[in-house]
């Protein structure tokens, strides 16, 4: 009995774009997740493409980076693809909470570490990090809150920095979803707005730990902007991300809203193949075991901590389905001489080979699984850290797999 | 396949499987409200790391988790947390002693009967400021927080007076499991399980049931709770074997009987009897999809919010209640996007943890505010009684809701 048209395995950003992208296009669809995934992990903005140098056009930096490397995920939808589906996930923030590039192409933003990382979407509240410098600039962290030293972040951008102790006794400590939760109320932002403007010295911009809110985030940067009289953003940080959760909350509430079934806390620990289709996935939720079937399924299962690949000392492998890993031909060959390099580690290139339609195929090209398709970082031949390409990658496999499996 | 080849699996509770990612810091909701507990990172797996047989546990902040499980479904590793959470705050009681309140409190089974009974005398009683202000002083039980009333005749009585459908020898059965909190203090929520099972078709049967012993497991009391457990699975097993399905209402009880019984507690026949329970909106669900019965309701003019308890979560079943709500004509029901009620079934009595317990609840009722709903829905009976003291709106079970939705009246 197959109660779905699409079960979705995985819930970051490229099975949350897959199973919002079915659902639009009318499906009955299941979303499994063993976790929440990487949404509240790194979710900030949306990188597509960071080799592409700032301020310059994406479409043509992309399009010439998939002539130069045929087999990455993008050369499965070409910019046109990528760029559709970049659409339909900015259409998903609306105003004033919305994702767009700041002026042409990629854009410098300041990290929690300090340093400088391109770009392509901003939330609303990151636009002012873009293109900072250091003396318009003041970095704002506060006193007891471990997950973002903003004295850090100001020596790495030269800039002036400033740790206040919150404006309530007792705050010290708090986790970041404490604190954005804290920024959804009005008394708290205008007390925060005025403790940051007596320590302002002229600077036009304040960076921020990026918890400016979960459910207002927006509101709260206009109530600080209001009382400091300078343009505020947020700085992403150490996990758990605050903006990754309002894009998961986003997503949910949609997908729910519109009749998805949500499955969150279990693994998938098997699959029914028959004659190249996958007629059931079994989710085990101890002691009991359960068995979801579709007529197409997606597998956005991610890499080495979402579990999507597992390796033992000698190999990697794909767990649900068994499906063939590209790979370094030996373990000695997973890892470059020194951990930080400029070129990405052989590993890392590591994951599922798959046709135009996004369905896994052999080393020979033939499609094994008809009903099957891959999306997001689970996929093959690219890099995501170093290209910074993660978000693109997410969304146009995700958006691409969702529409080859309704329409095909 | 060769024993050498085989790694052997680490057991459930090694804390090492945790990587340190922080999910489940984006979803605690004590760790949301208050700096005092440090979230389920530091207090499950992290802590765990320093804590000992033969050590006495110095970690007192461990009461403060209310047990909603939330940070097992979000976490990427699979690591039991609020398991973890659990056998380190029964270390914790074991060692501290546990006050005469929760000795009291957990035992609703053995006086929700009595105090029924005596309904007319306890429930005034109850609400007396004199008898609050004492029970709040001896006993640290709240008085803010108002205490359920009793009822009577209880659902059980209920259940074996009422006069069951004349058909009802030709009808399949299927066994109910109310919970001490439909038996003695919302009798109707029992009813309106009773009436919508029929009205798709069955004969209802109540086995004999005592307490899950979910409240003795919230103050880590593995061996109450596995006494209760063991009861349980005596008395239902049987049922079970005859080969019919039991359903639940209340799903702190159904996570219980479903997953605590082995996934805490390791009981014999816990397995089997996982099997063969339900969440009743779950089964009737399953009914409608299959087309087996499908049965229709009649036009809803109302605007509803549904809100999802933790344990229904944790029972990862979806949002069965909802889809069902969603089966009736003109009904406009949205779910409340907010996570937890705070309330953590006794945990918002208690005197020194009132405080989470409403914070917690704060984001809920806003939520609710900005929805402006005219009745509120929901599967558990500490969320029902949590969200009507935040907002005082109407709110129900979802088999209260369908019950009165039926196109024939039950």
């Amino acid at each position: 009995m197959k109660n779905w048209d699409l079960i979705v395995i995985g819930m970051g950003l490229a099975g949350l774009t897959a199973a919002r992208t079915a659902v639009e296009m009318g499906a009955k669809v299941l979303v499994v997740g063993r976790g929440i995934g990487s949404l509240a992990l790194f979710g900030n903005t949306i990188d597509v493409l960071g080799t592409v140098p700032p301020a310059t056009d994406l479409a043509g930096g992309v399009t010439n980076w998939i002539a130069a490397h045929p087999d990455h995920p993008y050369a499965r939808m070409g910019w046109k693809g990528i760029e559709a589906s970049l659409r339909a996930f900015c259409e998903l923030f609306p105003a004033p909470y919305a994702f767009a590039p700041d002026g042409e192409g990629n854009s410098l933003v300041p990290t929690g570490a300090g340093t400088l990382r391109p770009t392509y979407l901003l939330p609303a509240t990151m636009v002012a990090g873009a293109r900072i410098t250091a003396k318009e600039t003041l970095i704002v962290g506060f006193k007891g809150f471990k997950d973002f030293q903003g004295d850090t972040v100001s020596l790495h951008l030269q800039c002036r920095g400033v740790t206040l102790p919150l404006p309530r006794y007792g705050l010290e400590g708090l986790t970041a979803l404490a604190l954005a939760r804290l920024m959804d109320g009005v008394p708290f932002r205008e007390r925060l707005g005025e403790a940051i403007r007596r320590q302002t010295a002229g600077e036009s911009r304040i960076g921020l730990p990026a918890i400016l809110g979960i459910k207002d985030p927006a509101g709260a940067m206009r109530t600080l902007e209001e009382v400091t009289g300078a343009r505020v953003f947020e700085i992403p940080m150490l996990p758990p991300s605050i903006p990754g959760m309002r894009i998961f909350h986003r997503f949910r509430g949609l997908l729910i809203a519109k009749g998805a079934t949500f499955l969150l806390g279990n693994p998938v620990t098997g699959a029914e193949v028959r004659q190249n289709r996958c007629e059931g996935i079994t989710l085990q939720n101890p002691p009991l075991e359960r068995v979801c079937r579709a007529e197409n399924y997606i597998l956005a299962s991610g890499r080495f901590l979402g579990g999507g690949l597992v390796s033992d000392m000698d190999r990697i492998s794909e767990p649900i389905f068994g499906l063939p890993v590209l790979q370094p031909a030996s373990r000695g060959d997973w890892f470059g001489e020194r951990f930080f390099e400029a070129q990405a580690h052989p590993i890392h290139r590591a994951g599922l080979l798959t046709d135009r339609g996004l369905r896994p195929v052999d080393a020979g090209g033939r499609v094994l699984l008809k009903n099957v398709r891959a999306a997001g970082s689970i996929l093959a031949n690219h890099q995501a850290i170093e290209e910074h390409s993660r978000e693109g990658i997410d969304i146009a496999t995700g958006f691409h797999a969702a529409r080859e499996a309704l329409l095909s | 396949m060769t024993a050498t080849t085989e790694t052997p699996k680490p057991p459930r509770t090694i804390p090492d499987v945790c990587v340190r990612c922080a999910t489940c810091m984006a979803v605690c909701p004590v760790a949301r409200v208050t700096p005092r507990f440090p979230g389920p990172k530091q207090a499950g797996p992290g802590a765990q790391r320093f804590r000992s047989a033969s050590v006495a546990s110095v970690d007192d902040w461990i009461e403060l988790c209310t047990g909603c499980r939330l940070c097992d479904t979000v976490c990427p590793a699979g690591v039991p947390i609020s398991e973890l959470n659990l056998m380190a705050k029964a270390k914790y009681l074991d060692e501290r002693g546990r006050t005469l309140r929760d000795l009291l409190l957990v035992r609703s089974d053995l006086f929700g009967e009595l105090a029924a009974r005596f309904s007319k005398i306890v429930n005034p009683v109850l609400k007396n400021r004199v008898v609050r202000r004492l029970l709040d002083a001896i006993l640290k039980i709240d008085r803010r927080r108002d205490l359920p009333a009793y009822q009577y005749p209880t659902f059980r009585q209920w259940f074996r007076t009422r006069t069951a459908p004349a058909d009802a020898a030709g009808r399949p059965e299927i066994a109910y499991f109310y919970g001490c909190f439909t038996n003695t203090n919302e009798v109707d929520v029992g009813k309106a399980a009773v009436q919508v099972l029929e009205a798709y078709g069955f004969a209802v049967t109540v086995p004999t049931q005592r307490c899950c012993g979910m409240p003795r497991l919230g103050v880590g009391d593995l061996k109450g709770a596995g006494e209760m457990g063991r009861r349980n699975i005596d008395l239902l097993l049987p049922t079970v074997r005859r080969g019919l399905d039991i359903v639940f209402s209340s799903t702190s009880c159904g996570l219980m009987l479903r997953h605590e019984y082995s996934a805490a507690l390791a009981l014999p026949g816990a397995e089997e009897l996982a099997g063969g329970i339900f969440d009743i909106c779950e089964y009737l669900l399953g009914l409608q999809r299959e087309g087996e019965t499908a049965i229709r309701f009649r036009p809803v003019l109302r605007k509803a919010a549904y809100f999802a308890p933790c344990h229904l979560q944790a029972l990862n079943i979806g949002l069965p209640a909802l889809e069902l709500l969603r089966l009736i004509p003109e009904l406009d029901v949205h779910p409340v996007e907010a996570e937890c009620c705070g309330l953590g079934g006794l945990y918002g009595f208690k005197k020194e943890k009132f405080s989470i317990a409403e914070e917690i609840g704060r984001d809920l009722a806003r939520e609710i505010a900005r929805m402006k709903p005219d009745i509120i829905i929901t599967d558990c009976e500490g969320c029902r009684m949590q969200i009507h003291r935040l907002t005082g709106l109407e709110v129900v079970h979802p088999l209260q809701f369908l019950r009165d939705a039926l196109a024939s009246p039950a």
